[in-house]
């Protein structure tokens, strides 16, 4: 089949119209489909932000930079930028510019605010966040850093001056500190030199001594190692008479407890006093009645008669 | 001597001048364009369509050959790998894009019409038209101008797609950049004007080519040797003032 001029002509212009267009949406960072969701945010400064630069939201590339400049009425960068219009951009987000203008690469990054607040309307204002970019921040604070780094070194320099004039001086205090600590140790010097011949003797005497140790206990080793034994026996047998202790000594405890709390015969016995009462009337009772037998024996011998049967 | 240098400075304003009437000429007779309407399409299917391979041969050789290059001279672990994509995009986008195609198509499209204009001068084909009552130039060379200026954005456009896709491709598969970060790096630094100049860019470029040729062709003298002339001369003229324009336009616009 031929294909007529026209329709080859046609075809290839709208072909080639096609994928300019998706082509510049696509690098655009624009959705290729969708219409998109453009907003303005106002800046002090721009550092270096242009059109094209990105648009992130926590990292996430979701749009770009329109267009960049400066409003006549405020005097202030005025950033035209357009995102995906599913990111829900609510009341309260706030962008700021971040990146390193040094290596080109600026971008601008979208704080969102709560989502369940109400959706920026198309073209609306973001406020600037303060975030600032580092290398501005940087100069900024350049000349006090500076300062301050300064007065340090001034500072060790001072310190240098008088470590050197305190080290040169015949008199100071430091001098004649090295002056005594090498005194010392030229006497210490002097007493190795003198009294060498006596240290060797201590030396070998106690290299002897310690010879002889290891040479009885090599000797006697068994009889050490038996000793140690019936040591250890004796000690576990202690041990376990120990334990037997404890437990006696706890049961004694637990007794003691229950007399104590008037548990039991015995407690009761020490702790009721009403046993007491009634064995004292019970005495007194039987006192007289031992007085009563003393004094009238036949009344209580009457039925004894039998005795005399006997 | 007077004369002769008076000749340097006069020849070229009288080149000018010829070729500003013959362009007089031509706009004059747009109107008539309706009655060679035909003509218009089988210029845009010669110029254009026949001419999409070829260019996107070559837009493709030079998109793969500026990414290689690219990551070959970028050597430094600090520029990252996105940078490849930062930079072959635009150029492409800006420079190569239309400048290939233009190269390409003032050896292609500038050298035919010459020579078709040239033969048609020599054999008095034109002046036969002329006597037939038929406005030679409308008929030969507004269609070829128009098919010029239609069709060699609709290559620009062809040039930067196989380009960009070459060039993203050989980074991918060359493993000197994947071709997602290629595009990040494209998209971070794309400016929305780069395309429109580009398109700009092509359209005076298809103007001058065919223009020129048309002018070369359509003043021939002295048979086949002319018309070789004519051909030469179209050629090399077209590729001097298209580097010429794109200077001119890349200082005024961009």
């Amino acid at each position: 089949m031929k294909f007529s001029n026209e329709i080859k002509v046609g075809l290839t212009i709208i072909v080639a119209t096609v994928i300019f267009i998706l082509g510049v949406r696509y690098f655009e960072d624009l959705p290729l489909f969708d219409s998109t969701y453009d907003l303005v945010a106002e800046f002090d400064n721009a550092g270096g932000l242009i059109g094209g630069n990105i648009v992130r939201v926590n990292g996430v590339v979701v749009g770009s930079v329109e267009d960049v400049y400066i409003s006549e009425a405020t005097g202030k960068v005025m950033v035209e930028f357009h995102v995906d219009p599913n990111i829900p951009v609510t009341e309260g987000t706030y962008a700021t510019i971040t990146g390193f203008d040094a290596l080109g690469v600026v971008r601008m990054d979208l704080v969102l605010g709560p989502a369940d607040g109400p959706k920026i309307p198309e073209g609306g204002m973001i406020a600037a966040g303060t975030g600032g970019d580092l290398m501005s921040d940087l100069t900024a604070q350049a000349p006090e850093m500076l300062e301050d780094v300064s007065s340090v070194v001034d500072q060790l320099n001072g310190v240098l001056a008088e470590t050197n004039a305190m080290l040169s001086a015949p008199d100071s205090d430091f001098r004649q500190t090295l002056t005594a600590a090498r005194g010392s140790v030229e006497q210490i010097e002097g007493l190795l030199a003198s009294e060498r011949d006596r240290i060797a003797s201590i030396l070998s005497n106690t290299d002897s001594l310690t010879a002889d140790l290891n040479a009885s206990l090599g000797e006697d080793g068994e009889a050490v190692a038996a000793l140690i034994a019936q040591m250890e026996e004796t000690m576990a047998t202690l041990n376990e008479d120990l334990e037997r202790f404890q437990e006696t000594n706890e049961q004694l405890n637990e007794l003691l407890q229950k007399l104590n709390n008037g548990e039991g015969t015995l407690g009761l016995l020490i702790n009721d006093s009403s046993m007491y009462h009634r064995m004292d009337s019970t005495l007194s009772g039987l006192n007289g009645l031992i007085a009563d037998f003393q004094s009238n024996p036949g009344r209580y011998l009457k039925e004894m008669k039998i005795v005399d049967l006997f | 001597m007077v004369k002769q240098t008076l000749d340097i400075v006069l020849n070229p304003l009288a080149t000018l001048g010829r070729y500003s009437r013959l362009l007089f000429h031509a706009f004059g007779a747009v109107a008539e364009l309706s009655i060679y309407r035909k003509n218009l399409w089988e210029q845009m299917v010669k110029s254009g369509v026949d001419s999409i391979p070829i260019v996107c041969m070559a837009a493709g050789f030079s998109g793969a050959v500026s990414t290689v290059q690219t990551a070959y001279q970028l050597v430094t672990p600090l520029i990252p790998r996105s940078t490849i994509g930062a930079i072959v995009v635009p150029s492409m986008i800006l420079e190569l894009g239309a400048v290939v195609t233009g190269f390409i198509l003032a050896g292609r499209v500038g050298a035919r019409i010459a020579a078709e204009l040239g033969t048609m001068r020599v054999t008095e084909q034109i002046d036969a038209l002329e006597s037939m009552g038929l406005n030679s130039i409308g008929y030969l060379i507004v269609p070829r101008v128009l098919a010029g200026i239609i069709m060699f954005p609709v290559l620009y456009v062809a040039a930067c797609f196989v380009g960009i896709g070459s060039g993203m491709l050989i980074g991918d598969l060359g493993g000197f950049v994947p071709a997602e970060e290629f595009l990040v790096g494209a998209r971070e630094f794309f400016q929305p004007f780069d395309p429109i100049f580009g398109v700009i860019k092509s359209i005076v470029f298809g103007f001058l080519i065919t223009s020129i040729s048309c002018f070369k062709g359509y003043y021939t003298q002295g048979g086949a040797e002319g018309v070789g002339r004519s051909t030469t001369q179209a050629a090399v003229a077209s590729c001097v003032f298209l580097l010429l324009a794109d200077l001119v336009l890349a200082a005024t616009l961009l």
